[in-house]
C-alpha cells in the first residue's frame, strides 16, 4: 500500500484524535472501550445535544446543551421553551462553570470529631444518614429539610420521603422571593399566584422598582418581552419609566428614571389613582369598587404625594394620564420595603382602575416562584433549631447562612442541631456548618423536571455523566429509605424510575394515543410539555384592601443612609459567584469587575467626605461590614445601594474573600403581613476607614467625548421620516474585496441592547477565552471579544446610561491589516478579518491601529484550572501566549453550517449560522447572516434608516451595522 | 591643535588605549551588572509572558518602542557629524566624528534588540525578514514595520562599513605598534594598510563615497521610523510633520548623546588639545538649531490638531498637556526646546559643565518626547471606553536600563580597543612635518 504524507497525516490525526478524545471522555471507567464500536450518539467532533432545564434561578429557561465526546461544553436557550425561546442571560451561559467548577465537593464527606472532613464510600454515607432516620423513627417531626424552590418530580419525592418518615418540615427557600407581591395579590384579587406578566403587549410599562430584565421574576422572558414592546413598528414604539431609589440596569434602560424616596412607590401609585378617577381616565367599575377606591386614595392627593415621594406633582398626574391612556399599560412592583404589601396592592389597583388585569396581568398561568416558603417561615424553622425542635436538618443546594440576615445566627443553631445533611455541590458557608456532606450532581448531570409556571413542564435530563462521585439526593433519599425498610413506600430503583412514573401521570391525563415511550422520547427531544393554561379572570376583593397605607419604617431612624440592596444581576442570590466567567464579566452599569461595593450619591460622598475606592463602614445595630465606595449618581441622595451575591466567606476559590455581604446589616424582622423580608429597612451610619480598595473597572471613560460612538435617533424626528443620515464624504484608492460568494455581516440593533452581558458570557463559552482576574482586568488586559460598553449621555441629575456591544467590526478596510508585518490578520474572501494565531509573532501594531480597540493580546499562558479545561470548545484553538486574538465572528459556526448546507446539495439558509453572542441575546439585538444575500435579514437591517457604522469617519468600511437608539425622553401626559 | 607633531598625535591618542587601570575594570564591572540584570529580566520577560511589562490595552507600545526610537534617533550624530560635515568639508569634524560614529554603531545595536524584546513571540523573529517562507509566504511589505527592518538593517550596515572604512588607516598604526594577537586584530581591521598613494587614493573615492551613501539615510531611516506612527490612524500619530519632525529630533539627540560622551572622554583621556573648546561650541551650536526645528515641530503639531478641526486629536493633544501623561510633556518642551536656546548665550556654550549638564536634559527630554507621542496617543485613542493607562513596571525599567549599559558596553570596549579620535585626520589638520632647514651663509 502506498501512503503519501497526507494520507499517512490524515490517518494520524483520526487516530490521534481518537485517542485524545477516549481519554478525555466523562465515559465511566467500566465503558471505556476503544471507539471501534463507538458509544452509541457520540460521533467523534460532532456535538450532541441534549434539552434540559436550567436552574441557576426559579424562572426555569429551556436549555440546549452541546456535548463533544461525552463532556458538556456549551449550553444553549432551547428555542421551543416556552420562558426563554432559545435565549439565556449570563448566569445560564456561565452554568457549565458550575459543573466544571473545579471547587466542587467531589465525594461524600464526614465531619469527624475533630472537625475536619474525611472522605467517605457513598456507602458509608447513605448508612450514616439511615442510621439517625432510624433511630428517629415516630419522630418525624423532628426532620427538617430546606431545599430551594422545586416543581415537579423532586418536590414530589421530598414530599412524599418526608411524610413516610412521619412528616417533617419542608422548606423550600429563595432569598429572593415575592411574599409581598403574593400577599397583594391575595388581598386585592384573592389569588396569592404570581401572575404572568405579558408586557410585550403593554404601550408603557412602570416599574416601581422591580428590575425585571435583570433577577425580577423571569429575567430573559423580560427582556425577550421588552424588546418586543420596544421595536419600532409603524410609527409607534412602547415606553418605559422606572419608579425607585435607584438606577438599576433595568432603570437604565428606562426612557425615564423617576427617583423617588424608598417606600414611597406606593403613594406615588395611589396618587396616580386618584388623579386618573379624578379625570375620569377608569374603565367603568362597579359602582361598590368605585366607592372603595375612591375612599382609599382619599388621603393620597398628588400634590401631597408629590412631597412624600420627592418628586413633581404634574410628573404624577402625567404618569396617570399616559399610564390610563395606554392601551394597554403595564405597572409592576417589587415590594420591598416594610410597606411591601401596600406597594403592591397600591400597583395592583392601579392596574385594576385602567383595565390592565387581564390584559396584561393574566393570574393564571401562576409562576412557581409563589410556591416558594416565606421569610417568615424560615425564621420559625431557625427559632424550632433553636429550641432544639428539629434532630435531623437536610439541606440541599441552600446556603443560608450566606442569604439570611441573621445568617450567624442560623450557624450557631445549626450547631445545635445533632444531625445536619449537606447535600450542596459546593463547598459554601451552610456546607461548614453540616456533620454529613452527600453532594448532589449539578442539573447538567442530573435527571429532573422543573415547571417555571403552569402548563410548562420542562424536563432535565442528565447531558454528561457525572463528573464526580456523586449522587442526585432522588436517588440517595430512595436508597435511604430502602436501607430503613420503606421500600414498600418508596418502590423506586431510582430517582430516574420515579420521574418516569410521575410523567407517566402527565401521560395518562394528557388521554394521547400516544405509546409512552414515544411521548417520553418526544418530550426529551423538545426538552418538556409546553401547554397553554387558561388564565381565570379575578375581580377586586374590596373587603381584602388594606384599609391604610403606612409609609415605610426604618429601623433606627437616626441620620443614617438608607441601604438599597438588590439581587445582583450576576451572582443573584450569590449563588453564582463561584463563576470565574461571571465575575469576570463587568456590571453593566459600574463596569466594575471581581467586587462588589457601595453606591453612594456624590452629594452624600461630598458631605463624608468620600472619595471613590475608599473603604467604608456601614454599621447598623445588627452588623458592621466594610464596602468600597462607588461614588454614583445611580442612588438617590440619602441612600446608598450594594448588591448581594458577592463576600462569601466560602465557596471555592473564585468567590471566597471576595468584595462584601450587606446582608448581615439588615434588619431581620419580616414584613407583618406578608411574612416577607423587606430587603430595604434598614439606615447604615457610614464611617470613613481610610483604606482604599480600588475598584477595577474595564471602562477607560464613560462619556460620549462628541465621538459619536453611540448614536441616538428621536422617536419624533424618526416618525417624521425626515432624519437626513449623515455620511461623511469617503475617497479609496484600493479596489473593493470582492467576497465572490458571502460576505458576513451583523446589525446590531441599540434600542434593543439591555447591556445584560449575556452575549459576553456565550462568548466566552464558546471561544474558550479565558478569564485573567481582577488585578489583570485592572491592567486591560481582560480577553473579552465582545464587550458592552456602557456610555453616559446624561448630566450629573439625570443620568442616562446607553449600551453598545463592541466587538470587531470585521472591517473591509481594516486598519489591523496593512501594519501586521507578517500577515497574521488578512481579509479573507467571505468578508472576515481573519486572524492566523499561529502566524502572529505579537507586534501588537494591529492592536494599535484598531479604532474599535476589540483586539486583545496574550499577555500570559491562560489557565484553566482542572476540570474547567474539560469546558473547552474543540472546535476553537486555545491561544498560546504572545499571540493576538480577537472576534472571529465564530468562524467555527461558519464553517459547520457551510458544510452542512453543502452536505445537502443547498445555499446556505439565512439564520442558520448564529454566532453564540447573537443566538444568546434576549432580545434579539444581534443579527448575523449574509450580506450578499439581499434577502438576508441582516441586509435587510443594514438597509433600516437608522443604520450607523461606528467611527465612519475614519472609511473601516466595518461588517457591523449599528441600528441607533430610539429616544423619546421623559413621560408625558 | 597647530602646535601638534605627527609623533605627538599619534601618542596621545593611543595612550587612551593603554591597558586600563582599576577604575576602568570597576566602572565595566558595574555597567556589566546592569547589562546582566537588564537580560535576566529580558530572560522573565520571555519565559512568563509580555504580561511583566506595564503593556496593557490599549497602550500596547511602551518603553520597548520608546527607546528603539529613542537609540534610532541616537544613531543619527554619527552619520551627520561624520559623513554629512565630510562632504560639506567641515574642519572640525575631524575630532570628533569617531566617537560619533560609534555612537551611531552601538546605538543601533540597542535599538535593533527593542523589536525583538517587544515581540510577543521573540522566537520566531526571524517571521519579521523578508525571505520567501514556508508556503511560499513573504512579509507584508505595506507594513511600517517591515520597513523598519529595511530601514534599520541599512543603515546599520553602511554605518559599520563607514565606521571601519574609515578606522582602516588609524588601525594600521596600532597595527604597527602591537603584537601577538592583538596584532592580528589590528592586522584583519587594517586590511592590509600600508598608506601607499594607491591605497590612499581608493580609501578616499570609497570613504566619499560611503559618506554620500550614508547622507540620504540620515533622512529616510528615522522617516521609516516615524511612519511606523505616521502610517497608523492613531490619533497623536496620523500626522505628515512626522518625517522630518523625528529627523530632527533624531540629529537633537544625537548631538546631545555626542556630547555626553565626549566631554568625559576628553577628560579621562585628557584629549583636550584634539577635543577643543570650539568643537564642543560648534556642536551646542549645532544643537540650536535642531532644538529650534524641534520646537517648531512642536509648534506645528498643537497648531495642526487644533486647526484640523478633528475631535479626537484636538481631545489628545489636550490629553497630553494635562493628563496622566503631562510630566513627560513639559519635559519634553523644557528640555527639547527651550532649555536648548541658553547655548544662544556664549558663556553658557562655551562652559563645559553646562555643555554637559544640557546635553543630559536634552537626552532626557527626547526620550520623554518619544514616551509622549506613543503612550499618550494610544492611551487616549478613538473610543473612550477603552482609553487606559499605561506606567512601565520593573522589567520595562530593568530592559531599559540593560539597553543603556548594552550601550556603554560597547563603547567601553571602544575606547579601549580603537583610536577615539581618528588620528589620520587629525593629522591631515597639522601642517605636515618638515625637516630641518638651515641656511647657511
Amino acid at each position: 500500500m502506498e501512503v503519501n504524507r497526507r494520507d499517512f497525516l490524515k490517518i494520524m490525526g483520526i487516530g490521534g484524535a481518537t485517542a485524545a478524545m477516549v481519554g478525555c471522555s466523562a465515559q465511566p471507567p467500566e465503558t471505556l472501550i476503544p471507539y471501534v464500536v463507538p458509544p452509541e450518539e457520540i460521533i467523534p467532533g460532532e456535538a450532541t445535544w441534549y434539552t434540559t432545564v436550567c436552574r441557576e434561578c426559579p424562572a426555569g429557561c429551556g436549555m440546549l446543551v452541546k456535548t463533544m465526546e461525552g463532556r458538556a461544553i456549551k449550553v444553549e436557550g432551547n428555542p421551543d421553551h416556552p420562558v426563554n425561546r432559545g435565549r439565556l442571560c449570563a448566569r445560564g451561559q456561565a452554568s457549565v462553570q458550575g459543573l466544571y467548577n473545579p471547587d466542587r465537593i467531589k465525594r461524600p464527606m464526614w465531619k469527624g470529631t475533630d472537625g475536619t472532613w474525611h472522605p467517605i464510600a457513598w456507602e458509608e454515607g447513605e448508612k450514616l444518614l439511615a442510621a439517625q432516620l432510624a433511630g428517629l423513627k415516630g419522630q418525624g417531626e423532628r426532620i427538617a429539610c430546606v431545599t430551594p424552590l422545586l416543581t415537579g418530580s423532586l418536590d414530589q419525592l421530598i414530599e412524599t420521603w418526608l411524610k413516610t418518615l412521619g412528616g417533617g418540615r419542608r422548606l423550600r427557600y429563595e432569598a429572593v422571593s415575592h411574599e409581598s407581591l403574593q400577599q397583594a395579590n391575595r388581598a386585592t384579587f384573592g389569588s396569592a399566584n404570581i401572575p404572568y406578566h405579558d408586557l410585550e403587549q403593554a404601550e408603557l410599562i412602570l416599574a416601581f422598582g422591580a428590575d425585571f430584565l435583570e433577577t425580577w421574576l423571569s429575567p430573559v422572558e423580560h427582556a425577550r418581552q421588552f424588546a418586543s414592546m420596544r421595536t419600532y413598528r409603524e410609527g409607534r414604539m412602547g415606553r418605559f419609566a422606572y419608579i425607585g431609589p435607584r438606577l438599576s440596569l433595568t432603570a437604565a434602560n428606562a426612557d425615564e428614571w423617576i427617583s423617588i424616596r424608598p417606600g414611597t412607590e406606593s403613594f406615588v401609585a395611589l396618587g396616580m389613582i386618584q388623579a386618573t378617577i379624578a379625570e375620569g381616565l377608569t374603565i367603568s367599575l362597579p359602582a361598590n369598587e368605585e366607592a372603595a377606591l375612591r375612599e382609599l386614595v382619599a388621603s393620597f392627593s398628588p400634590r401631597e404625594v408629590a412631597e412624600h415621594a420627592g418628586i413633581s406633582v404634574d410628573k404624577i398626574r402625567a404618569l396617570a394620564h399616559a399610564f390610563a391612556r395606554a392601551h394597554p399599560s403595564v405597572a409592576i412592583a417589587d415590594g420591598k420595603t416594610s410597606n411591601g404589601t401596600e406597594t403592591c396592592v397600591a400597583v395592583n389597583l392601579l392596574n385594576y382602575v385602567v383595565g390592565n388585569i387581564g390584559r396584561t396581568i393574566h393570574f393564571g398561568p401562576a409562576a412557581a416562584i409563589g410556591q416558594a416558603s416565606t421569610y417568615a417561615e424560615m425564621r420559625q424553622l431557625l427559632q424550632a433549631m433553636e429550641a432544639g425542635e428539629i434532630s435531623l436538618l437536610l439541606l440541599a443546594g441552600v446556603n443560608p447562612v450566606f442569604t439570611l440576615p441573621e445568617g450567624d445566627r442560623f450557624r450557631k443553631a445549626l450547631e445545635r442541631i445533632p444531625f445536619v445533611v449537606s447535600f450542596a455541590s459546593f463547598p459554601d458557608e451552610t456546607v461548614n456548618a453540616a456533620h454529613l456532606v452527600l453532594p448532589d450532581q449539578t442539573f447538567l448531570e442530573g435527571w429532573g423536571d422543573y415547571e417555571p409556571r403552569e402548563g410548562v413542564r420542562g424536563l432535565q435530563q442528565p447531558a454528561m455523566r457525572p463528573l464526580y462521585d456523586t449522587r442526585a439526593i432522588g436517588d440517595v433519599l430512595i436508597s435511604v429509605a430502602k436501607r430503613i425498610g420503606l421500600q414498600k413506600e418508596l418502590p423506586w430503583d431510582n430517582f430516574y424510575g420515579y420521574l418516569r412514573d410521575q410523567w407517566k401521570d402527565v401521560h395518562r391525563k394528557l388521554r394521547s394515543s400516544e405509546e409512552f415511550e414515544t411521548f417520553w422520547a418526544g418530550m426529551l427531544q423538545h426538552g418538556g410539555l409546553f401547554q397553554i393554561v387558561p388564565s381565570p379572570p379575578v375581580r377586586l376583593n374590596v373587603e381584602g384592601l388594606p384599609r391604610r397605607f403606612p409609609p415605610p419604617a426604618f429601623v433606627e431612624k437616626t441620620d443614617g443612609l438608607i441601604l438599597i440592596p438588590y439581587a445582583s444581576p450576576v451572582f443573584y442570590d450569590g449563588r453564582t459567584a463561584n463563576r470565574p466567567w461571571l465575575q469576570e464579566l463587568p456590571d453593566a452599569l459600574t463596569q466594575v469587575v471581581w467586587d462588589s461595593w457601595l453606591e453612594i450619591h456624590p452629594a452624600d460622598a461630598k458631605a463624608l467626605g468620600v472619595s471613590p475606592g475608599e473603604v467604608l463602614r456601614l454599621e447598623s445595630s445588627f452588623g458592621r461590614v466594610d464596602m468600597p465606595a462607588h461614588v454614583s449618581d445611580g442612588v438617590r441622595p440619602g441612600t446608598v445601594a450594594a448588591s448581594i451575591g458577592q463576600g462569601h466567606t466560602a465557596y471555592g476559590r473564585y468567590a471566597e474573600g471576595r468584595g462584601a455581604n450587606p446582608i448581615p446589616l439588615l434588619s431581620p424582622e419580616p414584613e407583618a403581613t406578608s411574612g416577607g423580608f423587606p430587603w430595604i429597612a434598614t439606615r447604615v451610619k457610614i464611617t470613613r476607614t481610610g483604606r482604599r480598595h480600588p475598584l477595577v473597572s474595564t471602562m477607560g471613560s464613560d462619556r460620549p467625548h462628541d465621538r459619536e460612538i453611540m448614536q441616538t435617533i428621536r422617536l419624533a424626528t424618526l416618525q417624521s421620516g425626515r432624519h437626513p443620515e449623515k455620511h461623511p464624504h469617503l475617497l479609496q484608492i484600493y479596489p473593493e474585496h470582492p467576497h465572490p460568494k458571502h460576505r458576513w455581516g451583523m446589525a446590531i440593533d441599540l434600542n434593543a441592547c439591555i447591556g445584560c452581558g449575556a452575549c459576553v458570557t456565550a462568548c466566552y463559552a464558546e471561544n474558550n477565552i479565558p478569564v485573567v482576574g481582577k488585578e489583570q482586568v485592572g491592567k486591560g488586559r481582560e480577553m473579552s471579544w465582545i464587550r458592552i460598553q456602557r456610555v453616559n449621555e446624561g448630566t450629573p441629575d439625570h443620568p442616562e446610561h446607553r449600551f453598545l456591544p463592541m466587538l470587531c467590526q470585521h472591517c473591509d478596510n481594516a486598519p489591523c491589516e496593512p501594519v501586521c508585518p507578517v500577515y497574521a490578520t488578512y481579509h479573507n474572501p467571505e468578508g472576515l478579518n481573519v486572524q492566523v494565531y499561529n502566524r502572529c509573532v505579537g507586534t501588537r501594531y494591529c492592536s494599535n491601529n484598531c479604532p474599535y480597540k476589540v483586539r486583545r493580546f496574550n499577555f500570559f499562558t491562560a489557565e484553566w484550572p482542572e476540570p474547567l479545561h474539560l469546558q473547552l470548545n474543540p472546535d476553537v484553538t486555545v491561544r498560546s501566549m504572545g499571540v493576538m486574538e480577537k472576534c472571529t465572528f465564530c468562524v467555527q459556526r461558519i464553517q459547520a453550517g457551510k458544510l452542512s448546507a453543502k452536505a445537502e446539495g443547498r445555499p446556505v439558509r439565512d439564520g442558520e449560522i448564529v454566532p453564540a453572542c447573537a443566538q444568546t441575546c434576549p432580545t434579539r439585538a444581534i443579527i448575523f447572516g449574509d450580506l450578499k444575500d439581499s434577502d438576508s435579514e441582516v441586509a435587510r437591517l443594514s438597509k433600516n434608516p437608522r443604520r450607523y457604522h461606528v467611527l465612519e469617519h475614519l472609511n473601516t468600511q466595518p461588517a457591523i451595522t449599528y441600528l441607533k437608539k430610539i429616544t423619546r425622553g421623559p413621560v408625558e401626559g | 591643535m597647530s602646535q601638534l607633531t605627527y609623533g605627538q598625535v599619534d601618542r596621545d591618542i593611543l595612550r587612551a588605549m593603554e591597558a586600563p587601570g582599576r577604575r576602568y575594570y570597576i566602572v565595566f564591572l558595574l555597567n556589566f551588572l546592569v547589562l546582566a540584570w537588564g537580560a535576566f529580566a529580558w530572560r522573565y520577560q520571555i519565559v512568563h509572558g509580555m504580561g511583566v511589562s506595564g503593556l496593557m490595552h490599549p497602550v500596547m507600545w511602551g518603553v520597548y518602542i520608546t527607546n528603539f526610537v529613542f537609540w534610532v534617533g541616537i544613531a543619527h550624530s554619527g552619520t551627520l557629524i561624520s559623513a554629512i560635515l565630510y562632504l560639506f568639508r567641515v574642519r572640525w569634524r575631524a575630532s570628533v566624528y569617531r566617537t560619533a560614529e560609534a555612537v551611531t554603531v552601538f546605538a543601533l545595536f540597542t535599538a535593533a534588540l527593542f523589536p525583538l524584546i517587544h515581540l510577543g513571540r521573540p522566537w520566531f523573529f526571524y517571521w519579521l525578514l523578508p525571505y520567501r517562507q514556508v508556503g511560499g509566504l513573504w512579509v507584508n511589505f505595506r507594513s511600517p514595520l517591515v520597513w523598519d527592518v529595511f530601514a534599520v538593517m541599512t543603515y546599520m550596515i553602511i554605518s559599520m562599513l563607514f565606521f571601519f572604512t574609515g578606522l582602516v588607516p588609524d588601525v594600521a598604526v596600532v597595527r604597527n605598534r602591537t603584537s601577538g594577537l592583538r596584532h592580528r586584530l589590528y592586522a584583519f581591521l587594517a586590511q592590509g594598510w600600508q598608506g601607499t598613494d594607491r591605497q590612499w587614493r581608493h580609501y578616499k573615492a570609497a570613504y566619499i563615497f560611503l559618506a554620500a551613501l550614508a547622507t540620504p539615510l540620515v533622512i529616510s531611516v528615522h522617516s521609516v521610523v516615524s511612519w511606523d506612527f505616521a502610517q497608523s490612524i492613531v490619533p497623536g500619530w496620523h500626522s505628515t510633520i512626522f518625517a522630518p519632525y523625528f529627523v530632527a529630533g533624531a540629529i537633537h539627540s544625537g548631538l546631545a548623546m555626542v556630547l555626553t560622551l565626549l566631554i568625559p572622554l576628553r577628560r579621562i583621556f585628557r584629549l583636550d588639545a584634539y577635543l577643543t573648546q570650539s568643537h564642543l561650541e560648534h556642536l551646542a551650536k549645532l544643537i540650536i538649531l535642531t532644538g529650534l526645528i524641534v520646537g517648531y515641530a512642536y509648534i506645528v503639531e498643537t497648531y495642526i490638531a487644533w486647526y484640523s478641526n478633528n475631535v479626537p486629536e484636538w481631545q489628545r493633544f489636550l490629553y497630553q498637556v494635562t493628563g496622566e501623561y503631562a510630566i513627560p510633556f513639559w519635559i519634553m518642551i523644557l528640555f527639547n526646546s527651550l532649555i536648548p536656546l541658553l547655548f544662544f548665550v556664549k558663556r553658557i556654550r562655551t562652559s563645559t559643565p553646562w555643555l554637559f549638564a544640557i546635553a543630559i536634559l536634552i537626552n532626557i527630554g527626547m526620550w520623554c518626547e518619544r514616551f509622549v507621542i506613543i503612550v499618550t496617543g494610544l492611551a487616549h485613542e478613538y473610543d473612550p471606553y477603552s482609553w487606559g493607562l499605561y506606567f512601565p513596571t520593573w522589567v520595562d525599567i530593568s530592559i531599559t536600563l540593560g539597553s543603556f549599559a548594552w550601550f556603554f558596553f560597547w563603547f567601553l570596549l571602544f575606547a579601549k580597543f580603537l583610536p577615539v579620535v581618528s588620528i589620520v585626520e587629525v593629522k591631515e589638520e597639522l601642517p605636515p612635518p618638515m625637516k630641518a632647514i638651515t641656511v647657511e651663509g
